[in-house]
């Protein structure tokens, strides 16, 4: 079995390059790598054969850049033409897109080749994979425990290595929590960075498409080509195109890095807080400038969040209705029929508790007393925030509260899994990017993560950190790497 | 008479008159063939986002600056949920909390009564698509879906069918000059619900809403028959129900669709797909430029012109010819108008042309006009030559030439004629002396008669003034 995978991007594109590989080699090692991992549950849908052909035609062309021939995996709530979409729901089952996303686009100019569409929570509704309307996803380092969500099939299948990049959705935390619980790197760009057109909405204000990847360089080299302004997103900025790889291999010192005294509260785990302080005392050591700061409402985030995130999803899954595409209820007796039968079937109980709490939540007067209330504390948690990066250039704190859990838990106490995504809610909340980088295991050889955040339109400044991060502690984070 | 009084309160739906849909790059247009004009947008598909058609938001603020409104300078859209399977995303993207225009009116005139009718507000908003049941089949078209459309609602300031049909003329050819909408009624790009109550005294009475109906002068019925069924309700001691209603041309009744719910439930909540839109004071400058001469500047004109009130109407009916009048100043309106309303609006009718498609330039036209004004030829020579005027591309000078056309201009031989005419006509001399002004007429219709219309009227009239003063 060739192990080119492992290679970093620069060596493989050197390879490709002199012409020691084709693209069809790094396509066959990924299909032979996920075929050997079956079990992990990381696909949906595999395109072996569009793979296979993309990769033979790539052999006649210049590899003109760094992600040339690059196997990626993309979420299965992501368009792509002609292969089929599930949000990981029985709704969209058999649902063949008719067009290709912009990130799509964006990634086949580039000559990448899409492998398969990755699992999830159903229309991205969890925080463990557990929704999906398919068998859920296994974390690679324990293969008993969840992989997070809702972008788990994702962050699995990059972290065993199956495929070096893959593309994860983040409303609530979806990119950053399972990147932590999988020791992979995971980015939240700015609300606005990367187009959503394409990306099957969950919550509007909030949904916004990242790279996953495993090492800081490779994330920073996707954002690159994902970036920029798109006529069919209004919500999409207007920033120019930028290296966000830049800044990476710099030195810290003179950084200025707050914590907020809730990122490590007594709500965090142990081990976790403990990785989290040796890793601020390493900074500190580095010349960087660490000092605990408090940011108002934090403790609310998830409060704002699921009515916020509930109301939208309400509105944005009403169009699932059975009529144009999707599941259609067979043989239904009226219009009232088709719809309450072609939903009630199509969507999983998670996606239903929410589309209904949400629906309570906009209705008549709750609209004051609830979202639009919502919407009013969070912009004065998006002030806090910016109050914060008057005198700091990020904040940093764990990703999340515990390392990942065991499959089947958390499926009965739907608040509970919400609570998973406690520290990572708030930066969607304010727009901001943010980032998990591995620090650490636990005791059970769980992968512990940093949450850094940065103010809008800095990740650049992310990358330097989580890279030198990375670059002092030198962790192993290949799960079959024979890591004790 | 009834001693209860009406208060009605009209909301009116227009398409935009523009290429493209609301949010989308769809064309936007009349399509014989179902579920041509859509796109993924269109259809709500997953991952698909609204873009905002620009011009579309131009209109809308040309017409609120036209209805008089406060525009909201910062303004957003919303979302309006609901099931219905002409609603493919299961919202209507609309403005509910910051519409583009609040708070104008229109005027209208009803019996010589001026009165402001107030606009409570004008948003914009998307059409839906078109259902169409057939046996027992339903069956969608999303030609229509995601049309652009401005909705109009006024303030419950109507007290008559009278002045709703006032208010919905005025407000018809106000939005129809300014190439905002096309304003058919029949063809649905002018829609409107009526909602009436009535009441003894000041308190406002229970309001049903009569929806779709199909022209204005059914608006106008409707609103009566409501009335007076709301009435006999009242006074066989029933109770009016918040309700919407149809309107049944042709038994003449309102027939109930549903009683509304206590509040409809639209879950109404800011569009998150489409940032704030700033109207810029420069975006409304250009916009308030691209407003032509409305109707009551041009109505000023023609009055000014000695226009008749018929005939001023007839030209705002024509927006073609009024625009066409547009192009000349400094000539004889009246004239002109009598032409183009008269044979010229035949000839375009017989032969299904524009005026554009003619022959006759603004410059051919405003030689004839000013050869009729002084006199140098007669109506008749006018019709002779008019086939050649909009069919070739001669000039009026050659068109003469080429016809053999003389116009009797020659002083003598007209003496002649006149005074021929005022020997056998002395009678008539001193009628006119003793102050009958329209003995003149008749003469001239005599004189014109033995030249067989060939004289230069205004030189007969001049001649046969003098000979008169003579006698």
């Amino acid at each position: 079995m060739s192990k080119y995978l492992d290679l970093s991007i620069k060596e493989i594109n050197n390879l490709l390059k002199n012409k020691t590989i084709k693209p069809l080699d790094l396509v066959e090692e990924a299909f032979e790598r996920i075929e050997n991992n079956i079990d992990l549950n990381c696909f949906i849908t595999l395109d072996k054969e569009n793979a296979i052909r993309k990769a033979q035609e790539l052999e006649n062309k210049k590899v003109d850049n760094l992600l040339f021939g690059i196997p990626i995996a993309i979420k299965d709530n992501i368009m792509t033409e002609s292969l089929r979409t599930t949000c990981a729901s029985k709704m969209l089952e058999n649902f063949i897109p008719t067009y290709d996303a912009t990130v799509i686009k964006k990634i086949k100019a580039k000559n990448m080749i899409i492998i398969g569409k990755t699992n999830m929570d159903e229309f991205a509704m969890g925080s463990t994979s557990q929704t999906s309307y398919f068998k859920s996803p296994h974390n690679p380092w324990n293969r008993n425990m969840i992989a997070g969500g809702s972008s788990g099939g994702s962050a699995s299948c990059v972290s065993a290595r199956l495929v070096p990049f893959a593309l994860g959705s983040d409303t609530g935390g979806s990119i950053r929590q399972p990147a932590s619980y999988c020791g992979i790197v995971g980015m939240k760009p700015t609300y606005g960075r990367i187009s959503r057109y394409g990306l099957v909405a969950f919550a509007s204000s909030l949904d916004q498409i990242g790279p996953m990847t495993t090492n800081v360089y490779d994330n920073a080299l996707l954002l690159n080509i994902l970036v920029g302004s798109d006529e069919h997103d209004l919500t999409s900025s207007e920033k120019e195109e930028e290296d966000f790889t830049r800044f990476i291999g710099e030195d810290i010192k003179g950084m200025k890095i707050a914590v907020p005294n809730y990122f490590l509260s007594d709500i965090i785990d142990k081990e976790t807080k403990e990785n989290v302080e040796q890793t601020i005392e390493i900074l500190k050591n580095n010349g960087a400038i660490v000092e605990y700061v408090d940011i108002k409402y934090l403790d609310n985030a998830v409060t704002l969040y699921q009515i916020i995130a509930m109301g939208e999803a309400s509105s944005n899954l009403a169009r699932f209705d059975g009529i144009r595409y999707g599941y259609s209820y067979e043989k239904p007796e009226n219009l009232e029929d088709l719809y309450r039968k072609s939903r009630a079937i199509g969507f999983g109980k998670e996606v239903k508790r929410r589309i209904m709490v949400g629906s309570y939540l906009l209705s008549g007067e709750n609209a004051t007393v609830y979202y639009n209330k919502a919407l009013s504390i969070r912009d004065d948690m998006r002030k806090s925030f910016k109050e914060t990066f008057k005198n700091y250039d990020l904040i940093i704190g764990p990703t999340t509260t515990t390392t990942a859990y065991k499959l089947g838990e958390g499926l009965d106490d739907p608040r509970q899994t919400f609570m998973d995504d406690v520290l990572v809610i708030p930066v969607n909340m304010a727009g901001l990017p943010g980032l998990n980088v591995p620090i650490g295991f636990s005791k059970n050889n769980l992968p512990i993560g940093l949450h850094i955040i940065g103010n809008s339109f800095e990740e650049a400044q992310i990358y330097k950190l989580a890279a030198f991060i990375e670059n002092e502690l030198n962790l192993n984070l290949n799960p079959t790497g024979g890591r004790e | 008479m009834s001693d209860y009084k009406k208060t009605i309160g009209i909301e009116v739906h227009c398409e935009l008159k523009t290429n493209t849909k609301m949010f989308s790059t769809s064309t936007n247009g009349y399509q014989m063939v179902a579920n041509k004009n859509i796109c993924a947008i269109d259809l709500a598909y997953p991952g698909t986002l609204p873009i905002v058609n620009k011009y579309a938001v131009e209109l809308a603020l040309k017409a609120a600056l036209l209805l008089n409104c406060k525009i909201n300078k910062t303004m957003h859209f919303d979302r309006k949920n609901y099931f219905y399977p002409d609603l493919p995303k299961g919202y209507q993207i609309t403005q509910a909390r910051t519409p583009i225009g609040v708070d104008g009116y229109v005027e209208i005139e009803v019996n010589g009564i001026k009165k402001q009718i107030g606009i409570h507000d004008i948003h914009i908003e998307e059409d839906t698509a078109k259902s169409i049941h057939k046996d027992d089949k339903s069956y969608l078209d999303f030609n229509r879906a995601g049309v652009p459309l401005i909705e109009i609602v006024t303030k419950p300031d109507m007290t008559s069918s009278e002045e709703a049909m006032a208010y919905l003329e005025k407000l018809k050819e106000i939005l129809f000059y300014a190439n905002v909408s096309d304003c058919k009624m029949e063809e649905g790009s002018m829609r409107c619900d009526v909602n009436v109550s009535i009441s003894k005294d000041d308190n406002l009475g229970i309001r049903t809403e009569t929806k779709n109906i199909g022209s204005i002068s059914s608006v106008g019925l409707a609103i009566n028959v409501e009335a007076k069924r709301q009435e006999e309700v009242l006074e066989s001691g029933g109770i009016i129900k918040e309700e919407t209603r149809r309107f049944d041309e042709k038994a003449e009744k309102t027939i109930l669709m549903r009683v509304k719910e206590s509040g409809n439930d639209y879950r109404y909540f800011p569009e998150a797909d489409i940032p704030y839109l700033v109207l810029t004071d420069e975006f409304i400058e250009d916009t308030k430029a691209t407003i032509p001469v409305m109707p009551d500047t041009r109505r000023k004109i023609y009055r000014e012109n000695n226009i008749s009130d018929i005939n001023i109407e007839k030209i705002i009916q024509d927006k073609a010819i009024s625009d066409y009048l547009l192009n000349f100043n400094n000539i004889n309106l009246k004239i002109a108008s009598n032409l183009l309303l008269g044979d010229i609006r035949a000839y375009l009718n017989k032969t299904g042309k524009t005026i554009e498609e003619t022959t006759l330039t603004i410059e051919k036209f405003k030689t004839v006009v000013n050869k009729l004004d002084s006199g140098e030829i007669p109506n008749k020579v006018f019709k002779d030559i008019l086939v050649d005027l909009l069919e070739t591309n001669k000039s009026f000078e050659e068109i003469i030439k080429d016809n053999n056309i003389e116009t009797i201009s020659d002083t003598s031989s007209l003496l002649e004629v006149v005074t021929t005419v005022l020997d056998n006509n002395e009678a008539n001399i001193i009628e006119y002396k003793n102050g009958h002004d329209r003995v003149l007429k008749f003469l001239m219709g005599q004189i014109m008669k033995e030249t067989k219309g060939s004289a230069n009227p205004a030189l007969v009239n001049k001649i046969l003034l003098e000979e008169i003063e003579k006698r």
